[in-house]
């Protein structure tokens, strides 16, 4: 199971979405001084099982890919 | 389900050996970045259009000069004469709306905006900016502080809070690729000399600033509010060292809640609002040089956007405009912005390590400080060391009266119809409403660091290293 443990990231989980149209509509006020498509993100997203704003390389035990 | 058994249906690591045996973080975007990133965009206009002036300028041609026509020199007294500008000139005036249309459309559609909304909206956002230029070009203007960023946002401000202008416009309200396009204008403009001698000072006053400010929000945050520590370090890197664009970054560092993201965008927007108006007006009060109050701005306001509305709002009433700018320039994107990544990766391995070193996912890397890294910055350095090598043969007679005029003055046009882009979009895309509760605690806490900032930030920039900044601009 090791090779499985190092493969999954939040990236390709179906939770995960970090689509720069959808992290700004889910913050508002968030263009009036920045952008989601700024180079800070790092492809950040918005986990909707946890609620959380993450790195898509951040891991979670709850990872189920995305199809 | 023992541990053992939950351990190997999961590909999730659960104790420190594992965070060890974790793999460094994939690269998120790769090569990708460099078309859907308005960072690199921002370095390709930027440095593109600073190439096209500067060949026109070698060919002795006036296409550009021509092109980043505004109704802001034109100083007219009466309708009669501003409406006689725009008859002579609306054919120039088409043109260059032509020219912003194409260029900043073809690249957020690239980046994935929606060209059929963009379109429209910077069509108004071009109109409003028109309206502002004129403004500024009435000859009593100054009389009045009607200085144009301050205009600009209150302008935006009121439409977007009064008339329900519908949402799609926000398109073509792009704060941070207006801004960033500018600020690699500007590294045309600044003087690499000054990078140089000024550079090191501005890096140490913003480290010592963001540094103490971000101490204090977070231990005020957490000892004294009881709030939670994640929430305490991204509205203390928030209004520390880059505004939301920083705790967006912290946030996805240490993962935060949600929440905790809106309630930074609520403090961030609403103090950097109430300081684009009253730091302008009380350096105007004290009288300072307008280096001076361009590093204190730059080390007290959070965001670039607004913090270059209110250092060119003051450089404009004190006279200096380039003074004012430069020492806003030098602490906020090389003293402070520069450094998110760093930040990042620090907030990064103190979550993975302290907080949460029995559930750590992924071992954080150190690549996570160039992902984050401000890439528009790169463009900015560029640009000034592009010019600075190619204006370098000239004599100070040549500089000013060939080079200044035909070269320097169509660089600065450009970039003051982007500034002017920005600043409105600022108020048009800050809708109060929106904007989520914060709560008292996380509100207090932002604001016991606001006044350290403001407060070291005066003393650092008027009397400790006042005699560096008040140099700026002579």
């Amino acid at each position: 199971m090791a090779a499985n443990k190092l493969k999954h990231h939040c990236l390709k989980c179906k939770f995960f979405n970090n689509e720069p149209e959808l992290v700004e509509q889910t913050f508002p006020g968030l263009t009036a001084l920045s952008s989601a498509y700024a180079s800070v993100r790092a492809d950040a997203g918005i986990c909707s099982r946890h609620e959380l704003f993450l790195a898509p390389w951040a891991q979670c035990r709850d990872f189920q890919v995305k199809q | 389900m023992d541990s053992k058994d939950k351990k190997s249906s999961t590909d999730y690591c659960e104790t420190e050996i594992c965070v060890e045996e974790a793999p460094a973080a994939p690269t998120p975007m790769g090569w990708k970045e460099l078309y859907l990133k308005e960072d690199w965009w921002a370095i390709y206009l930027g440095i593109g259009l600073m190439l096209v002036t500067l060949i026109a300028f070698l060919l002795g041609s006036n296409v550009i000069k021509v092109l980043v026509i505004n109704p802001g020199g034109v100083k007219w007294t009466s309708f009669g004469q501003l409406l006689g500008h725009f008859k002579q000139n609306i054919h120039l005036y088409l043109l260059q709306l032509l020219v912003w249309l194409v260029i900043f459309g073809v690249s957020t559609k690239i980046m994935g905006i929606k060209l059929s909304q963009f379109l429209p909206s910077f069509i108004v956002l071009y109109i409003l900016s028109v309206i502002m230029f004129s403004i500024s070009g009435w000859a009593n203007a100054a009389r009045y502080n009607l200085e144009p960023p301050l205009v600009a946002l209150i302008l935006g401000l009121i439409l977007a809070n009064i008339v329900p202008l519908p949402k799609w416009l926000d398109s073509g309200f792009r704060v941070e690729y207006y801004i960033k396009t500018g600020i690699v204008l500007l590294g045309a403009t600044f003087p690499l000399t000054l990078i140089a001698t000024a550079g090191p000072i501005a890096l140490l006053q913003a480290t010592i600033i963001s540094v103490t400010t971000c101490l204090v929000i977070y231990f005020a945050a957490t000892k004294l509010f009881g709030l939670d520590k994640r929430l305490a370090a991204v509205i203390g890197v928030g209004g520390s060292v880059c505004g939301v664009s920083a705790s967006m970054a912290i946030a996805s560092s240490v993962k935060a809640k949600k929440e905790d993201l809106y309630t930074s965008v609520t403090l961030v927007v609403v103090w950097a609002l109430v300081m684009i108006i009253v730091l302008p007006f009380i350096s105007k009060l004290l009288n300072l040089a307008p280096g001076v109050a361009g590093a204190w701005i730059g080390t007290s306001e959070f965001a670039d956007a607004a913090g270059f509305a209110a250092a060119s709002a003051y450089g404009k009433m004190a006279g200096n405009e380039s003074a004012a700018i430069q020492g806003f320039t030098l602490m906020k994107v090389i003293g402070r912005d520069m450094w998110i990544g760093i930040w990042s990766f620090v907030f990064a391995m103190i979550a993975c390590l302290k907080w949460e070193k029995e559930e750590c996912g992924v071992r954080p890397s150190a690549m996570e400080i160039w992902w984050r890294f401000p890439k528009f910055v790169i463009g900015f350095f560029l640009a000034t060391f592009l010019m600075t090598t190619v204006t370098a043969g000239y004599a100070t007679a040549a500089f000013n009266s060939s080079v200044k005029p035909n070269l320097i003055a169509p660089l600065v046009s450009f970039r003051s119809w982007i500034f002017i882009f920005c600043f409105l979009s600022i108020g048009l895309s800050t809708r109060f409403r929106e904007l989520k509760a914060a709560g008292w605690k996380p509100f207090g806490a932002f604001s016991i660091g606001v006044a350290v900032n403001v407060v070291l930030g005066f003393l650092l920039s008027v009397f400790i290293f006042g005699g560096y900044w008040s140099a700026l601009g002579k």
